[in-house]
């Protein structure tokens, strides 16, 4: 992922001269990969779709650890990528290119601590074939400071819990190596988990997994609602006319809640959820699922489906308002969506950049 | 690998025929390489016990034979990975690879160490997919130490024969599974509303194009590319499967046929609008070719990923796979009405 410096610079100079206030602290920006004309960027966006800053990058893209109090963020290639690139969210800083240590790569999250002062990411030691979540320390210019065993295999997403202390890590269970690609190498002995990690210690303080029969769900991507409870999306990897539940909760100490909705969403839903977010309340909880064009939502406090928006090639949420995300698509759109209603804010253009997975809210 | 190659359907998808693509693949390839597969793993099952009652260089060689014949059916079954291939593991049970780690071949040499009778005397079906299939089997017919089994070798015999009758077992049940008559078969053959797991004519077209490609990323992601290394001085055959039964190019020579026998029952060549017909006749030239080479492989796969010529033949053989699976995802899913979503790859 090597920065093109004077791109970057130009791009910086455009943002520089963008209206006074454009980027004040209080507005809501948000952080996207994508890719556009054959080339691959991460963008910073407002909430009407409009590009603030622009990073060229080498490869695709996935998704970010951001310091939301220094409007700091780490864009991370898409796994098994070993490039991430640390940037100024305002852009008053060059950016700075991190390199996976040698025999790992990222699975394109992460996470800061509540101080900035370290960075956590979603890492594969892949040829001991286990998941663990790498420690960086922000102002030694990244340095790594060594690692975590995350309990388990093929860690992807990673939130950071409201107690400011605790990780929650979703081991999606999948062994991959970058030598083929990106074939599942453990499908028969796959066992997903959520596993909560003291970031101080590394500790394991909890982890809990789905019923042995949903051993081939993958848990992949969460968020935490206004409760503090974690909401879940998964792919499953078993076999495609099985449709078990793709959304869960768990509240500490607790198992796992799954969440199945009305019938035919599971089939719609083609066994794959790719984004979860919240609204800005974190009482609705949005699930996007790019196979079947569509996002559902979900009541947090009770699990209640409340309703879907169909959106071709959909992935991306993230907070938009209350009752409201902002979603976006591979083929350039760009919507306000909720349980009830969407609205267009960019249309379907092939000039349009393609919107890859994710979407955050900084 | 389910959703290796996730398509997301796009339009109404033009019919291979008034009747639909899936009858014709059942009647064109399914049915008659399940039947093959069926019978040369029962061939293979009945052959070890032979050598286990009768041990000698001649039933030693007869198994040899049969674990190459049914490994050559194996290759064409194994391009099915979906509905009752993909099943309850099935796929890794037969066939456990990539093997990155070595799982198998630990796996296995504990196994013929331990002399744990009770542990398979009911079989090998509850054991990890590693023990179950192909690979370890292999190992325990021309593996370290396997000449024993001519001059007779209990154990390791036992082994073999729990294997091979595993095999045979999985075998027959995917063959039932597809057999008329089942409910996926009828969803395959006539989708329709109500039916599991396809309803429409789109939905079948799309797992036919994603069994191709998947086909197609497994010769290359997860037995060319490994052994070729990205240059020669990288090349190690033994991350290649089968190389100790010297089966590496005729097992990958059967997964391309498969493809191709596939690719053939599909009737792109006839069904697919006139301008489009280039695509399904372009695919089948670049098989042919990979093919053809690979068949000119001469020295066994442990020195011939490192060794001009072979190496240059494995090489092409992958270029070869490389456009066709180019072809199959890009210009053969769009002639079909399909398209594959820019975030519809899973594993992300």
């Amino acid at each position: 992922m090597e920065i093109d410096r004077r791109t970057f610079l130009t791009l910086l100079g455009a943002a520089a001269m963008a209206p006074s206030g454009a980027l004040a602290s209080e507005e809501q920006l948000y952080l996207a990969a994508r890719a556009r004309g054959g080339r691959h960027e991460v963008a910073v966006l407002d909430a009407r779709g409009a590009d603030r800053l622009v990073l060229p990058i080498e490869d695709r893209g996935h998704s970010f650890a951001i310091d939301h109090g220094r409007r700091t963020a780490v864009a991370f290639a898409r796994a098994p990528g070993r490039y991430a690139v640390a940037f100024d969210i305002a852009g008053k800083a060059v950016p700075q290119p991190l390199v996976a240590a040698e025999g790992r790569h990222f699975f394109g999250h992460g996470i800061f601590s509540p101080d900035g002062r370290l960075m956590f990411a979603s890492e594969n030691d892949y040829e001991a074939g286990k998941g663990v979540t790498g420690i960086y320390d922000v102002g030694k210019g990244f340095a790594r400071l060594g690692e975590f065993d995350c309990g388990g295999i093929g860690p992807h997403d990673v939130v950071l819990m409201p107690d400011g202390k605790t990780a929650c890590v979703a081991n999606g269970g999948i062994l991959t190596h970058p030598d083929y690609d990106k074939l599942k190498l453990n499908l028969d002995t796959m066992a997903p988990s959520l596993a909560y990690l003291d970031i101080a210690s590394g500790d394991i303080v909890e982890q809990v997994s789905l019923p042995a029969d949903l051993h081939k769900l993958s848990i992949r991507h969460l968020i935490v609602d206004a409760s503090g409870a974690v909401w879940f999306g998964c792919q499953y990897e078993g076999d495609a006319g099985d449709r078990p539940p793709l959304v869960g909760r768990h509240r500490r100490g607790h198992e796992p809640e799954l969440f199945a909705g009305p019938p035919d969403l599971l089939r719609r839903m083609d066994n794959y959820v790719g984004s979860v977010s919240v609204d800005t309340s974190g009482e609705i909880v949005a699930t996007s699922s790019p196979l079947g064009g569509l996002v559902a939502f979900w009541d947090a406090a009770t699990g209640r489906y409340l309703g879907e928006q169909s959106m071709a090639d959909v992935c991306g949420v993230a907070p938009l308002k209350p009752g409201h995300v902002l979603a976006t698509t591979g083929r350039g759109a760009v919507d306000d969506m909720s349980p009830s209603a969407r609205a267009a804010i960019l249309g379907e253009f092939a000039t349009n950049p393609a919107w890859d997975n994710h979407l955050r809210l900084v | 690998m389910r959703g290796l190659w996730a398509l997301v359907l796009l339009a109404a998808v033009l019919p291979a025929s008034a009747e639909g693509v899936g009858r014709p693949v059942i009647d064109g390839f399914v049915e008659p390489s399940n039947a093959a597969f069926t019978r040369s793993t029962a061939d293979l099952a009945a052959s070890v016990e032979v050598l286990c009652d009768k041990p000698g260089n001649d039933t030693l060689s007869a198994s040899r034979t049969a674990f190459a014949t049914a490994l050559d059916d194996w290759g064409h079954v194994s391009v099915l990975r979906f509905g009752p291939l993909a099943a309850d593991s099935r796929f890794e049970k037969l066939f456990f690879w990539p093997d990155a780690r070595g799982i198998g071949l630990k796996q296995v040499q504990g196994l013929l160490t331990s002399s744990d009778l009770d542990g398979i005397s009911s079989g090998m079906a509850g054991k990890s997919a590693a023990l179950q299939g192909f690979p370890a089997l292999e190992f325990t017919l021309y593996g370290a130490g396997s000449d024993s089994l001519a001059a007779g070798d209990p154990w390791r015999c036992s082994v073999a024969s729990a294997i091979a009758s595993n095999i045979a077992a999985i075998a027959a049940t995917v063959a039932q599974e597809w057999n008329a008559g089942s409910p996926f078969a009828a969803s395959f053959a006539a989708p329709a509303e109500g039916r599991e797991p396809y309803r429409t004519e789109a939905e079948v077209q799309g797992e036919i194009v994603k069994a191709l490609a998947t086909a197609l990323q497994f010769i290359r992601s997860a037995e060319l590319a490994p052994p070729l290394g990205e240059e020669p001085a990288k090349a190690n055959g033994k991350r290649a499967p089968m190389w100790r039964s010297r089966l590496t190019a005729p097992l990958i020579v059967a997964q391309i046929d498969g493809v191709r026998q596939l690719l053939a029952a599909a009737g792109y060549e006839r069904s697919l609008p006139e301008d489009s017909r280039y695509i399904a006749s372009s695919i089948r030239f670049e098989l042919d070719n990979a093919i053809r080479t690979l068949g000119q492989v001469e020295g066994p796969a442990e020195q011939a990923f490192g060794t001009e010529p072979d190496r240059g033949r494995f090489a092409f053989a992958e270029l070869a796979l490389h456009h066709a699976s180019e072809l199959v995802t890009r210009d053969l899913a769009a002639a079909l009405g399909l398209t594959m979503g820019f975030n519809a790859l899973d594993g992300d």
